[in-house]
């Protein structure tokens, strides 16, 4: 099939790329501009390892393709820390010990941004509500959930809600 | 089995008419895609390979739910996280509202689409049963004609809907919930995020302890989602008391036509039919109740 | 004593998780390489077939396809996937049955043929071309219908399928009259699950070979110089002409304890002399590695009135699945913990690995102890239901403790604190309280039930247990340290770098640790069998204090002092009479380099370690559940779990283990299942179908750390890695018995079974 130049707004970043229609935005993330913190784990849309931001909302890269998100924003784990600066959600993963293998954690963070920004309060039910299309096999969730309850803390006071 | 997709073109109409056209001329070799969390995964394992992707995405008009003269009319960009926020649904359409609800991943409902659900045409929906009760239809448009399809006439088996080629399905129309009713849904599933084994629906309307009127839809348990009539006659004109609610739910077990899969087995989704609709039928009758008082 | 530890047993971040939590932690799925190829994996539609012929003419032929391997290209050589056998100091389990692609194969998704080619799509397009004649063989796939006399025979070596016939080796007394003598005898036949370990990273290899014919290999492999030896093996290439290197592992739990992707990866990589990269997809992660083997295991226990434990027997029927793997091991592993958790006088053990046309077994988190667990763990149960005895009262009075043997008689239990996990989880559970006014009644019933496990740090004496660690210092204070441990995401590097600088005076955040990388690091048995804390922290320890004595020696020369009369602490060398006084450790370590008086010497240590002892760690897991007796669905609503662990290094990390480890074990107690159809197709092939816990499918959990610390381990740690995930089914299962007075002798305990016993029991059935 023939390729189009599609462009991508990545990270704050315009990319204009050679691709096929049939190329997800996770291949294009990953293959074309190098950015692999987007994870491939399951490629049916159950395990959020390749969970992205496009316009501020979680979606699935495995599973959408990039020609359709040209033009808008899109947010992968590379872009979330700002100045050097830890976003608090990657702090608080960092520090509750919400990590483990690390390979389900991008995709983690990032459905925590969307919930945090959405619901800046959430009660700890409702992460595990939000946080349920990300699986772990690591943690079992329990420090992953303080994080996202500590973070959301963090955030509350010091203001640094949002992007 | 693949990672990567099979190649396909990729059209991005901007209008219904377009998009009715590029499907009318395709015909099978084509597929409308709204979110995708259902189409592409199925083309990367294989199991279509259509030429053509018509994506809806840029259609205006098709991504909001609007109440007009009564009637609650969900657009077929609308997607499920949309749904499941929307205040009229959770408050006067709770049977759909629940289901919506009850669908666990916050990505796929920030993709997928409740009309995109109904045309995976999986017998497992919770959308449909919900819908089954509520007496929904579908706004269904072609390059040459518009026409509605009431849900329980647009699923023929297992992934296969009622649409001819060229068809689009643009709205799903909801009417108002009569006075005193009141709808519950339910499921039984693996984990929390995972498709039903079974699910079951009801949609009561009563006057004090008796109904007046009943819908009560199956899911996962016959190639597509089912009425099941019935149950509903159980209890239909009938106080509802333990009794007749037993006997609806007995009815419901003897109305599903189940299979063992992965997820579950026949004899286990037989009789939870039964009791899913029993459950049901409660929920419903208070709320139907509550609403009255 | 632990105020005095200024690094070990704190909350520490570990040096990995920075990169991980920024997406910039590289692991061998993020690999490229100049040139890189891609590799797809043609798999077999049925479960057992001879590949009559194969023509591949019409793939190799398509543009950018740059080989294609069929049988016909792999070495005619049979090997073993697993590496366990490796180090077994007695070679009875050795079997070598597969080659790099077989013929015939024997499950369905077995490898028939494979493509290098320059992308992913144009590998996959060549796969479609290769044209496969089969001739369908019949096929088994149930260990119990594989045994009878006329099933399909899955190798030709293996008459009634069976492998391997194994005899527990440290059987006891005589077990029949033991029975005889018995007030009462509870038997019951336990059926296991084919769990997946499903790490969130399917396996993955980048092979590269150079102008000098050396093979370079990246793999999430958990031991990378055993996993070098059966490449090697399988392709006749010497140790030293192959570099592996392990990168940060997207999850372990076993897996990478076998070769998966490597070999036909390096088959390409040689074919072509181009970089290849094979990437399964979650599919082939599912239908082509290796499971939890599924165990038949006949348990039968008798007891005396007043509790004591005099005869246990267990006969095993082992399905190893289509290959061998480490199927014997982990069969020896699982009659070990059986036989040996507790204090019986007549045992005897029995098993049978056989054959079936399904995905071979292999390591699993656990190793045989959570399918032992599973049956043993009811059996005690039911044993004191039917004395009339506390299920805890039965444990306390019978479980093996300190000064006892541990289950390798030849070890004898340096410490164990099961009594107090008991008593502190029985605490924190309710268990007399809830016990004594749980509702049985009604729809939603609640019950509490519990389960003990013990579980080794290595796999000292059985086998080979070495390893090996080396630290420097450089002029800046910090120090660099190769030890065996590979990052599966455990927390290891962590662990090493906290115990380095208590035992250095260092701070942890200086030490940068280098694991997995054979051309760099020393012999390392790997991180598998909970012993890497333990092994390699032995190991560490060692290395850290050699430096440290340099360390001091110099800096007594640069103070005018004697070693003896200074001490090194969080980056600093002072005398311990007068703590202000000294200097820093980085004043040291650049004298110690940029001398400029003839006396150069960088401060280094070294320990070359073997494991010497073998001390288990136990634990005590209580489980409360709340089952709807019309559906069936059990909800797990509260664990508490206490281990015993000898001295957390870092406790964050050892939470992070168990509550891990309470997840796969419900998990594998309840929904996943390894669903195989009539034909042998896996039907049950991605989270789809197989269901592992979501965040909203956990309980409360409570991870108590029972800490006494003990002379054989690292500042006195033991191990944590897998013994977390041995009792929880069985703890489970008990719950939903006590609940219900239903027993469960098949795992997954899903809602149909549930269910079903229900109405058998309601029918007037026994239930057990």
């Amino acid at each position: 099939m023939s390729k189009q130049i599609v462009r991508l707004s990545v990270n704050g970043s315009n990319h204009e790329l050679l691709l096929e229609p049939q190329m997800t935005l996770l291949q294009a993330l990953r293959d074309e501009l190098g950015l692999t913190g987007t994870k491939y784990g399951c490629g049916v849309c159950e395990c959020g390892a390749c969970t992205v931001l496009v316009d501020g909302k979680p979606v699935l890269a495995c599973s959408i393709l990039a020609i359709s998100v040209r033009d808008k924003d899109i947010l992968t784990i590379e872009g979330l820390a700002g100045n050097g600066n830890l976003h608090p959600i990657q702090q608080a993963f960092i520090d509750y010990g919400a990590i483990q293998c690390g390979f389900c954690t991008p995709g983690m963070i990032l459905s925590s941004k969307a919930l945090l920004d959405e619901n800046p309060r959430p009660s700890r039910q409702e992460v595990k509500e939000w946080l349920a299309g990300n699986l772990c096999r690591c943690t079992g969730y329990v420090k992953i959930i303080e994080a996202v309850m500590a973070a959301s803390e963090t955030m509350v006071k010091g203001g640094s809600h949002g992007k | 089995m693949p990672r990567v997709l099979q190649p396909f073109e990729y059209l991005e109409p901007r209008s219904a008419a377009e998009a009715t056209r590029i499907l009318a001329d395709y015909g099978t070799r084509a597929k409308a895609m709204a979110g995708g969390v259902d189409l592409l995964p199925r083309i990367r394992q294989r199991k279509i390979c259509p030429e053509v992707i018509v994506s809806i995405q840029n259609i205006p008009g098709l991504d909001s739910i609007k109440e007009e003269r009564g009637q609650l009319r969900i657009g077929a960009l609308v997607t499920l996280h949309t749904a499941e926020l929307d205040r009229l649904i959770k408050e006067r359409y709770t049977a759909l509202h629940e289901a919506v609800h009850h669908l666990a991943s916050v990505q796929v409902k920030t993709m997928a689409t409740l009309v995109g659900n109904l045309c995976v045409a999986t017998p497992a929906s919770d959308m449909a049963a919900a819908l089954f009760v509520l007496g929904a239809s579908l706004v269904v448009v072609s390059p040459d004609k518009e026409r509605a399809i009431p849900i329980e006439q647009f699923f023929l088996k297992p992934g296969q809907t009622a649409l001819q080629p060229g068809e689009l399905v643009t709205e799903i129309v909801v009417p108002a919930p009569a006075p005193d009713s009141g709808s519950a849904f339910l499921k039984l599933v693996r984990t929390a995020a995972d498709i039903a084994k079974v699910n079951a629906a009801v949609c009561l309307t009563v006057d004090g302890d008796a109904c007046k009127e009943a819908r009560i839809a199956l899911g996962s348990v016959a190639p597509t989602t089912i009425r099941a009539p019935r149950a509903e006659a159980a209890i239909k004109g009938q106080k509802l008391t333990g009794d007749t609610i037993q006997a609806a739910a007995r009815a419901a077990e003897a109305e599903s036509r189940p299979i063992t899969d992965v997820r579950s087995n026949a004899d286990y989704r037989r009789e939870m039919s039964g009791l899913l609709v029993g459950r049901a039928i409660k929920i419903a009758f208070q709320r139907a109740r509550g609403q009255h008082e | 004593m632990a105020s005095e530890l200024a690094v070990v047993g704190k909350r520490l971040t570990r040096p990995d998780v920075a990169a991980k939590a920024t997406g910039s932690a590289l692991y061998t799925t993020d690999m490229t390489l100049p040139g890189m190829l891609t590799a797809a994996v043609l798999r077999s539609p049925h479960a057992h077939a001879r590949i009559v012929k194969i023509d591949t003419s019409r793939a190799a032929k398509l543009p950018g396809v740059m080989a294609v391997l069929t049988t016909r290209d792999v070495p005619d050589k049979l090997f073993n996937m697993g590496t366990s056998e490796l180090l077994i100091i007695k070679k009875e389990h050795l079997i070598a049955d597969q080659h790099v692609l077989n013929n015939p194969v024997r499950y369905a998704g077995e490898a028939v043929a494979a493509v290098a080619a320059v992308d992913e799509a144009t590998a996959q397009a060549a796969l479609e071309l290769i044209e496969v004649e089969y001739e369908v063989l019949p096929a088994v796939f149930d260990p119990l219908e594989a045994i009878k006399p006329g099933a399909p025979r899955v190798h030709d070596f293996a008459g009634n399928n069976i492998a391997q016939h194994l005899s527990h080796p440290y059987v006891s007394g005589d077990v029949e009259k033991g029975f005889r003598e018995s007030d009462a005898v509870i038997e019951g036949t336990f059926t296991t699950s084919k769990q997946k370990t499903a790490p969130l990273e399917p396996a993955s290899c980048v092979a590269s070979f150079d102008a000098n014919g050396r093979v370079t290999v990246w793999s999430p492999a958990q031991r990378p110089f055993l996993a070098r030896r059966r490449l090697g093996e399988a392709f006749d290439i010497p140790e030293g002409k192959i570099r592996w290197i392990t990168p940060l592992i997207g999850g372990g739990f076993g897996n990478g304890a076998s070769l998966r992707a490597e070999p036909i990866c390096v088959a390409l990589a040689q074919k072509t002399r181009r970089p290849v990269k094979l990437e399964y997809s979650r599919e082939e992660q599912f239908v082509a590695t290796e499971t939890r083997t599924r165990f038949v295991q006949m348990v039968k226990l008798g007891v005396k009135k007043d509790g004591t434990m005099i005869a246990l027997q267990t006969r095993v029927i082992a399905d190893a699945g289509a290959y061998f793997s480490a199927t014997g091991s982990i069969t020896g592993v699982n009659m070990a913990y059986l036989l040996g958790l507790y204090r019986v006088p007549n045992t005897a053990g029995q098993a049978d690995i056989v054959y079936t046309n399904t995905t071979p077994s292999g390591a699993v988190r656990g190793y045989g102890n959570p399918e032992g667990m599973f049956a043993l763990e009811q059996v005690v149960d039911m044993a004191a239901e039917k004395i009339g005895m506390d299920p805890m009262e039965l444990r306390l009075k019978n479980h093996r403790t300190t000064g006892e043997p541990s289950r390798s008689p030849s070890i004898t239990i340096e410490s164990c604190r099961l009594a107090e996990c008991m008593q502190l989880g029985a605490e924190k559970i309710g268990w007399k309280e809830k016990r004594a006014t749980r509702n049985k009644a009604g729809i939603k019933r609640r019950g509490l039930g519990m389960a003990v496990t013990t579980h080794n740090a290595g796999s000292f004496p059985r086998m080979l247990d070495y390893t090996n660690a080396t630290i420097k210092l450089n002029e800046d204070g910090s120090a660099n340290l190769t030890a065996g441990c590979c990052e599966l995401g455990q927390g290891i590097t962590g662990v090493v770098s906290q115990i380095a600088a208590e035992a250095l005076g260092m701070h942890a955040q200086d030490i940068v640790v280098y694991a997995g990388d054979t051309d760099v690091n020393e012999f390392d048995a790997g991180c598998v069998g909970s012993r890497a804390t333990y092994n390699i922290g032995n190991a560490v320890v060692r290395a850290a204090s050699e430096a440290k004595q340099k360390l001091l020696e110099r800096a007594a020369k640069m103070l005018e002092a004697e070693p003896g009369e200074l001490e090194a602490r969080e980056g600093r060398v002072f005398f311990k009479v007068a703590p202000d006084k000294g200097i820093t450790i980085a004043e040291v370590a650049k004298d110690a380099i940029y001398n400029f008086k003839g006396d150069a010497g960088q401060i280094s240590g070294h320990c070359s370690w073997e494991a010497k002892w073998n001390t288990p760690a136990f634990e005590a897991v209580f489980a409360e559940v709340e089952v709807d007796t019309e559906t069936g669905e059990v909800r797990v609503i509260k664990v508490a779990q206490a281990h015993d662990i000898g001295r957390a290094i870092n406790p964050l990390t050892v939470e992070g283990q168990l509550e891990g480890s309470i997840m796969q074990g419900m998990g594998w107690a309840l929904t996943e299942d390894f669903a195989v159809n009539s034909k042998g197709i896996l039907e049950s092939d991605n989270f789809t179908s197989y269901k592992i816990p979501s965040s909203m499918d956990i309980p409360e959990t409570e991870v108590l750390l029972v800490e006494y610390p003990i002379e054989s381990g690292p500042f006195g740690a033991k191990s944590v890695g897998e013994c977390g995930v041995n009792a929880i089914a069985p703890a489970i299962a008990n719950a939903i018995s006590d609940a219900t007075g239903i027993r469960l002798f098949e795992l997954p305990m899903n809602p149909e079974r549930v269910l079903h016993a229900l109405h058998r029991k309601e029918a007037g059935g026994l239930s057990y």
